[in-house]
């Protein structure tokens, strides 16, 4: 009962904060919007290209890139005024930290996306995939939770660094990798020619092993990690 | 009177540089210790090895009958820390953040206690506000409402009265002359009118080592002469 009321202040605490600042979301909004606008004139090399073949890229690599812009900001104010020290100063299972920190994170990013898809299906998608949407909702959620995952247990790593807004996407990125590609080939297959879950079931279990292993991963290393 | 705080032998390394040589002391339940000692003499790593943020590197560290190294839950239940770093959310109001903190430390009362700690400490009119409109005065005052609020027995201050203003002093000495009795305290502090006037038993510490310990009652001249002694390196005086 502890641990799920301090998840809660914890969680609560982060989207105060960046519903009051808005210092993380509008800039990946921005940054996701303006990528897709750069995307459309990028390709559009000839009129009426089927673009929906890139589409699963374009898409995950936005979104990879955008919340590497928040994952430095969310541990940035943990580092103002050593309220990361008032943080560790609780007595709170660091991984309930990390568990809150992550859910924050993948909250924001989801509200980025309800703002992105749209705007993407728009500029890329030729075909409907309303019937499909159900399947995209899953690969969306699977493959955010894995990005989320990662990154904070690596911005964590990364921020007590000196460099840590290099470190970050030098050591993430490179691991992101697995993920990008099962979930840009999923997104690719509903947008173009429509999938069941039998036919995407590879890249979906795929994701949920990634999830898994860095959640057990920073369940066991949180400790260390935010630690000195 | 039973120790509080027990340390032996402890040593903390950063990197190749030795911070802390092997200090060992204790401190009674009801003490109050004040730790005097120049610039980078080890004072506050000291102070974040006993709060649980750094672990020793070697030697036994125990606060109220704990471990810090095996045990750091119970200590961390045990002990409030005020620093100059008041560890305040800037864009939360004072009552969201003492509110986070309160439901981080599991207080049953929080909302009474949050009332009752702003009232005493002179803040209520502005519980709305987020802390970046606050002044540095605020912003110390608020730091010691989060730092108490759990009814820590062990309070750890480093520099405490650092960068205050005359006003916040009073409060802050006015709380510590209140809670003087209920808590044991270490206080790390550059400030020797302060530490004189409160500490129970002194100690200066320089180079990773103590240098001085002493209990209270001492002449303050002759303390400043000891003090001088030992800064003369650290030149802050």
């Amino acid at each position: 009962m502890s641990g799920w009321r301090q998840f809660m202040a914890i969680l609560r605490k982060d989207l105060i904060r960046e519903l009051r600042t808005r210092e993380m979301i509008i800039s990946m909004i921005l940054f996701v919007l303006l990528a897709m606008v750069i995307f459309h004139y990028a390709f559009a090399v000839k009129e009426d290209v089927d673009l929906t073949y890139f589409t699963g890229g374009m898409l995950w690599v936005t979104f990879i890139f955008a919340m590497l812009l928040g994952l430095n900001r969310s541990f940035a104010q943990e580092k103002d005024e050593r309220c990361l020290d008032g943080l560790l100063l609780c007595p709170v299972d660091r991984v309930t930290i990390f568990f809150a920190k992550t859910a924050g994170n993948l909250i924001f990013l989801l509200i980025i996306q309800v703002v992105a898809v749209p705007v993407f299906t728009l500029f890329f998608v030729q075909r409907g995939y309303g019937a499909d949407i159900v399947l995209f909702v899953v690969v969306l959620l699977l493959a955010d939770m894995g990005i989320c995952a990662l990154g904070t247990l690596l911005a964590t790593i990364s921020m007590n660094t000196r460099s840590r807004d290099l470190l970050l996407p030098i050591i993430f990125l490179p691991l992101i990798v697995p993920l990008l590609i099962a979930a840009t080939a999923a997104t690719t297959t509903i947008f173009a020619t429509g999938a069941s879950f039998g036919a995407t079931a590879t890249r979906l279990l795929f994701l949920l092993g990634f999830d898994a292993v860095f959640m057990v991963a920073a369940y066991g290393t949180y400790d260390f990690a935010i630690g000195e | 009177m039973p120790l509080e705080i027990e340390v032996e032998g402890l040593r903390k390394t950063f990197g190749r540089r030795e911070v802390l040589k092997g200090l060992s002391f204790g401190l009674e339940r009801g003490g109050f210790l004040s730790i005097f000692g120049p610039n980078g003499a080890g004072k506050t790593t000291t102070l974040r090895v006993l709060a649980t943020l750094l672990t020793p590197g070697a030697g036994k560290v125990s606060v109220a009958g704990h471990d810090v190294r095996e045990d750091p839950m119970p200590v961390r239940r045990t002990i409030g820390l005020i620093s100059h770093n008041p560890m305040l959310y800037l864009d939360l109001t004072a009552q969201e953040n003492l509110r986070f903190y309160g439901d981080m430390y599991g207080i049953e009362d929080r909302d009474a206690r949050i009332d009752e700690l702003l009232d005493r400490l002179e803040l209520s009119h502005r519980r709305y506000d987020v802390v970046r409109t606050y002044s540095k005065g605020m912003r110390q005052r608020l730091a010691i409402a989060r730092a108490i609020l759990h009814r820590p027995r062990v309070l750890l201050l480093d520099e405490p009265h650092s960068g205050l203003d005359p006003r916040a002093v009073d409060i802050l000495d006015g709380l510590l002359a209140e809670i003087r009795d209920e808590h044991t305290f270490v206080m790390v502090t550059h400030n020797i009118a302060k530490g004189l006037e409160w500490g129970s038993r002194l100690m200066i510490i320089e180079n990773g080592r103590i240098a001085y310990e002493h209990a209270a009652g001492v002449d303050p001249d002759a303390f400043v002469a000891v003090y001088r002694e030992h800064v003369q390196e650290g030149s802050v005086l």
